[in-house]
């Protein structure tokens, strides 16, 4: 079979992404009353925020608007794995009911194509207030805007998002082995909450756990480091970039390879 | 006589949620974790603040409030909402209808064994260990049995909320949305995920004229207030009686309204 290339993938995507807005579009009242639960969850996250650290003029270190800068920066690293990855949640129901051998049968690659199926514009609103948020405290901080910094934050941002959907993909792919999924999904999706605080305020042992293990220091924590601290920005800020590409590889390996043991229910 | 039907079916409720132990073991891990960031947040935050008492909450205390806090969550949640919203998509709610039981009565007590489960497995075990590691932070007085009268009430305002906007996907046919904006905001105003001392001025009053802080602040000030006095634990009873009463008669009116609306697909 011949490769299919990058410009055939982004033409069948957008012929996908149309007919599911057009889909979402039917269920209006449902869409509008999620997109307002999404936006509230923005709102109070921000509150929480808010209540917590305007009391302090800096936590371990850090002032009131780099946490603000970690904040933003979670906001958006977090929004393509809401946008373009939500089709994870589903992907239990799929292949207990049997009807994930759909996808095995399509000439294309089957995780690009489970995955282009569901576009979740609720994300789009949390990348608003994450870039509000972001801008505002670059303001604030005093950051100068330059285009070499514009393209460090642009480029760690997308490699940092990496690390969210890694972590997606190989929570949802346990589906394949274990029969109820949701429980691990649950439990990585809390993780998110976790990426927002600076890793120095943990123990080492944590701080070990949070950036091997569970490596939610990669989401918001590190690549922070390279704008805010730039004369003392440690190894894993610039490697950050690399472990987010590795993996989200490893986590793609491991999602088709769990795909391919799928044998189906028979019906 | 009369309880024995409700028995029942709390006896149901203990030996369907004994099944699901993996759910079980991923939920105590879960919130393990968030119990670990929380007290490093927490560590971090006193310590920034250069003194030991802030806003009248001593470390220990703010720790054993929150800690509580989830193990109250954890008892409390039902998933009413999502259960209701469900058997409204699936139409299974026509059945639950045709029992001989209130319908709102009949929801509550075939979760009611998982109160039971959930008190002996997390409740307990969480406040023995909160009660041995802060050693002499609780005391253990009338202000227990304070605390336990308090509890029930909790959880009966819990319960005919979440019932009142369970009955709202009647009329929307959407769950998420309406879940989560419910989640965020009882979470946020209730104290759970930041002591409601913490709150700054305007806000705080607000918050003590609305219904949530009965849910959690209410029965944790009273367990962590060792020796109150009467007037002020009689003060935050009677609010609780108070929203008790207002709100059971809420849900109950709204779902007697709102049961003429239903349509039911299938089934």
């Amino acid at each position: 079979m011949k490769r299919k290339g990058l410009g055939f993938y982004l033409r069948i995507y957008r012929k996908i992404l149309i007919q599911d807005i057009k889909s979402k579009m039917s269920y209006r009242a449902d869409f509008i009353i999620s997109t307002i639960g999404m936006i509230f969850t923005n709102i109070a996250g921000f509150v929480s925020f808010w209540i917590l650290f305007r009391n302090f003029p800096s936590i371990n270190g850090w002032n009131y608007y780099e946490m603000l800068f970690l904040y933003g920066f979670s906001l958006i690293s977090l929004t393509p794995v809401q946008c373009f990855f939500d089709n994870n949640w589903s992907l239990r129901t799929y292949v207990y009911s049997g009807d994930f051998i759909k996808y095995c049968f399509r000439p294309i690659n089957l995780f690009f194509y489970y995955q282009s199926e569901v576009f979740d514009i609720k994300g789009l609103g949390q990348l608003a207030f994450g870039v509000g948020t972001l801008i505002y405290s670059w303001n604030k901080i005093g950051l100068a805007v330059t285009p070499l910094m514009l393209l460090k934050v642009i480029l760690f941002l997308i490699t940092a998002s990496l690390v969210m959907i890694a972590l997606q993909n190989a929570a949802a792919a346990t589906c394949f082995w274990i029969q109820n999924s949701f429980y691990v999904l649950d439990l990585v999706l809390k993780f998110k909450d976790y990426a927002k605080y600076p890793i120095t305020i943990f123990s080492p042992v944590f701080r070990f756990i949070f950036t091997f293990i569970m490596p939610v220091a990669f989401i918001a924590y590190y690549p922070s480091l390279v704008i805010l601290r730039p004369d003392a920005v440690p190894i894993l800020s610039w490697l950050s970039p690399f472990i987010g590409c590795l993996f989200f590889w490893l986590s793609y390996k491991f999602w088709m390879y769990s795909a391919m043991k799928y044998s189906g229910t028979g019906s | 006589m009369k309880l024995r039907k409700y028995f029942s079916l709390t006896r149901a409720g203990i030996i369907e949620s004994l099944q699901f132990r993996l759910a079980t073991v991923v939920m105590i891990f879960g919130n393990l974790l968030y119990l670990i960031v929380v007290y490093f947040l927490w560590k971090a935050i006193f310590a920034s603040s250069g003194t030991d008492m802030v806003n009248g909450m001593t470390f220990s205390d703010t720790l054993i409030y929150l800690v509580l806090a989830t193990a109250l969550f954890n008892f409390m949640e039902m998933y009413t909402v999502w259960e209701i919203g469900r058997n409204i998509q699936s139409g299974k709610i026509v059945l639950d209808l045709l029992k001989p039981m209130e319908y709102r009565r009949y929801l509550f007590w075939s979760y009611s064994g998982t109160f039971v489960t959930q008190f002996f497995f997390t409740f307990l075990p969480t406040f023995i260990v909160v009660a041995i590691v802060t050693h002499g932070a609780i005391t253990f007085g009338f202000n227990l049995v304070f605390f336990v009268i308090s509890v029930i009430m909790a959880v009966a305002i819990n319960y005919s909320i979440d019932f009142l906007v369970g009955t709202i996907c009647l009329y929307t046919e959407s769950i998420w949305g309406i879940n989560i904006m419910k989640q965020v905001i009882v979470l946020l105003l209730s104290g759970a995920t930041i002591p409601i001392a913490f709150f700054p001025e305007p806000l705080k009053t607000i918050v003590y004229y609305l219904p949530f802080q009965s849910i959690y602040n209410a029965p944790l000030t009273l367990l962590l207030d060792g020796n109150s006095k009467p007037d002020t634990t009689l003060i935050t009873l009677g609010t609780q009686l108070i929203w008790c009463v207002v709100m059971l008669v809420l849900s109950k009116l709204f779902w007697k309204i709102s049961l003429r609306q239903i349509t039911v697909n299938g089934g």
